[in-house]
């Protein structure tokens, strides 16, 4: 993938501690302008920490960051307009409507009202625009954050955890409204903890842990490095282990669950070979995800 | 609308929206100042030929407002930081004093609100009050009582992370120096040592600087040194409030 542009964010070897922890150890990535791209990681990996530097809201103890072309901090009029954040606490006006609230927003920009029902409309709240903050669901909750982030129509949006604690379906709808965003051509950062979503979202990711990169590369590509492979999952009893590890193609046979699992990076090959063996029907093919390279570099056991 | 508008409407709202903003702001004091005026109905104050509510409300008057600006501001600040509204407002180009100057313009409006509906209260027939025609001094100590004060809610809001909290540190201080200032209990009436210690009080200078409005009790001198002496703890608490400052509970 190329990016035409300078990137939209540069950081390099940053880092910062809080006592003994480190919370981000050397940290240097570069994303460019209209690049998805996604934070992922285990609990206190330094995912907040790292974006709230780039957003300027906490200091480094060392590196730098650009972003747009510019320090993000001492706090940066000029570049605060181009960026949209939501913390991942969603932050609303005290006992004001969700219309209300992106009233005010708007006009910590210096725009009118009009702009806030634009965003109100564009993450499907308008019917929602008069209740009060309190009181709306956790899906409206999280897309009026959004909204809030989006009023000024920024060039670079960070997203903290946007799809936690949402049903699947609010998860689909506001995946496919972050999709929108990206096709409009808006750079997006964001940390989830979906990886099903962040393989689908992503053009990037980077993999933290304890506060360092652990990988960073596209989802495709990170999967097919892994050598994780297709796994292939036979009812056992069908054909032995030894005889499955005889088979064209297999790199390793595992028993699961009463399954026979094969690992395979030619599937092709290994279902050809399995003809005969077992009954075709009852093969299922489960090409490598996101979250196995995920567990996989995490150190947590294979599913 | 610009940004400082947008926010004072936002504060107002959610103002006037809580009812127990309202109660404690309104009438919780009202209370107060019916409570004592009827007490004390057609009694006079011994050689003033005055009524005891002529006292009476300037004492209930100074303590609403203390409270309502204390209260007001470091709810606001502490919920503002907490639901991360502060960062909201330090990512848009707004800057911080409009977010105090919006906090700002609605406590001097609730002030000049509490000013209005207590005398008028005790200047009913039942309790008849009779404001002296010096009463527009009370105006300038309205102001600087409201300012003072809200330098003093900055520092509780940045000191407190919870609604216990911020009412804990606030009653802990308004109400002793409610007490101590002579808004409920004349000073005259009490030990000259304590008199000396309410002069360390703001609280103080408002209840004689409107006491000296409203009845003409004491000189003028008296309450120029009240304006100064407000003007001095505002400079002293805004220093203060301005350290103790935070965007967020993390840094
Ligand atoms: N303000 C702070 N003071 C002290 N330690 C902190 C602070 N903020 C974060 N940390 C520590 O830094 C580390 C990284 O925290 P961070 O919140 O960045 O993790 P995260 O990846 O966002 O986690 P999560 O997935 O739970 O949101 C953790 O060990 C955390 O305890
Ligand atoms: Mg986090």
């Amino acid at each position: 993938m190329s990016f035409i542009d300078s990137p939209a964010i540069v950081l390099d070897a940053v880092s910062k501690s809080y006592g003994e922890v480190r919370a981000v150890d050397e940290i240097s990535i570069s994303i460019g302008r209209g690049e998805f791209f996604g934070l992922l990681g285990p609990n206190g990996a330094g995912k907040t920490t790292l974006i709230e530097i780039v957003e300027g809201l906490r200091l480094p103890d060392a590196g730098t960051i650009t972003v747009l072309g510019r320090s993000p901090a001492p706090r940066n009029l000029d570049l605060l307009p181009l960026i949209g954040v939501q913390t991942q606490r969603s932050a609303f006006f005290t006992r004001l409507t969700a219309r209300e609230h992106l009233v005010t927003v708007a006009a910590l920009y210096g725009l009118p009202p009009a702009t806030a029902e634009k965003a109100l409309d564009l993450v499907g709240l308008t019917g929602s625009g008069d209740v009060r903050v309190t009181k709306i669901s956790g899906g409206q909750r999280q897309r009026l954050a959004i909204a809030s982030t989006l009023v000024h129509d920024p060039e670079v949006v960070f997203l903290d955890e946007p799809t936690a604690a949402l049903d699947p379906e609010a998860r689909r709808d506001l995946g496919q409204m972050l999709r929108n965003l990206k096709a409009i051509g808006k750079t997006i950062v964001y940390t989830t903890h979906h990886l099903d979503e962040a393989q689908n979202l992503c053009d990037r990711v980077a993999i933290l842990s304890a506060g360092r990169v652990l990988a960073l590369d596209s989802p495709r590509e990170l999967i097919a490095r892994s050598g994780i492979g297709t796994r292939l999952v036979i009812p056992a009893g069908r054909l032995s282990p030894e005889q499955a590890g005889t088979l064209d193609g297999v790199n390793g046979v595992a028993v699961e669950d009463g399954m026979l699992v094969l690992r395979t990076a030619h599937t092709a090959r290994v279902l050809a070979a399995l003809d005969g063996a077992a009954d075709l029907d009852d093969v299922e093919t489960r090409p490598a995800t996101l979250e196995d390279v995920y567990l996989e570099l995490i150190g947590a056991p294979q599913a | 609308m610009s940004a400082y508008a947008a926010l004072s409407r936002a504060v107002y709202k959610a103002a006037v929206r809580d009812a127990t903003t309202v109660f404690f702001t309104f009438a919780f004091p009202l209370i107060f100042l019916v409570i004592f005026a009827l007490i004390f109905r057609n009694q006079e104050v011994a050689d003033t030929g005055r009524g005891y509510v002529d006292y009476i409300a300037p004492g209930v008057l100074s303590w609403g407002l203390a409270n309502a600006a204390l209260f007001g501001v470091a709810f606001t600040l502490m919920q503002w930081r907490n639901d991360d509204l502060l960062r909201i407002i330090r990512l848009s180009p707004t800057s911080i004093w409009s977010v105090i100057g919006s906090r700002y313009v609605v406590a001097l409006g609730i002030g000049a609100a509490q000013c209005v509906l207590f005398v008028g209260v005790a200047m009913l027939p039942v309790f008849g009050m009779r404001p002296d025609p010096t009463w527009p001094l009370a105006i300038p100590i309205m102001l600087l009582a409201v300012t003072a004060f809200l330098a003093l809610g900055l520092i509780v809001g940045s000191a407190a992370n919870t609604p216990e909290a911020v009412a804990a540190i606030a009653n802990c201080v308004v109400v002793p120096m409610a007490f101590l200032s002579g808004s409920f209990y004349p000073l005259e009436l009490m030990p000259t040592w304590l008199q000396e210690v309410s002069r360390i009080l703001p609280m103080r200078y408002v209840n004689d600087g409107l006491t000296y409005a409203f009845t003409g009790f004491g000189t003028m001198a008296d309450y120029l040194i009240s304006c100064a002496a407000l003007v001095v703890f505002t400079a002293v608490f805004a220093v203060v409030g301005v350290r103790t400052f935070r965007w967020s509970n993390d840094s």
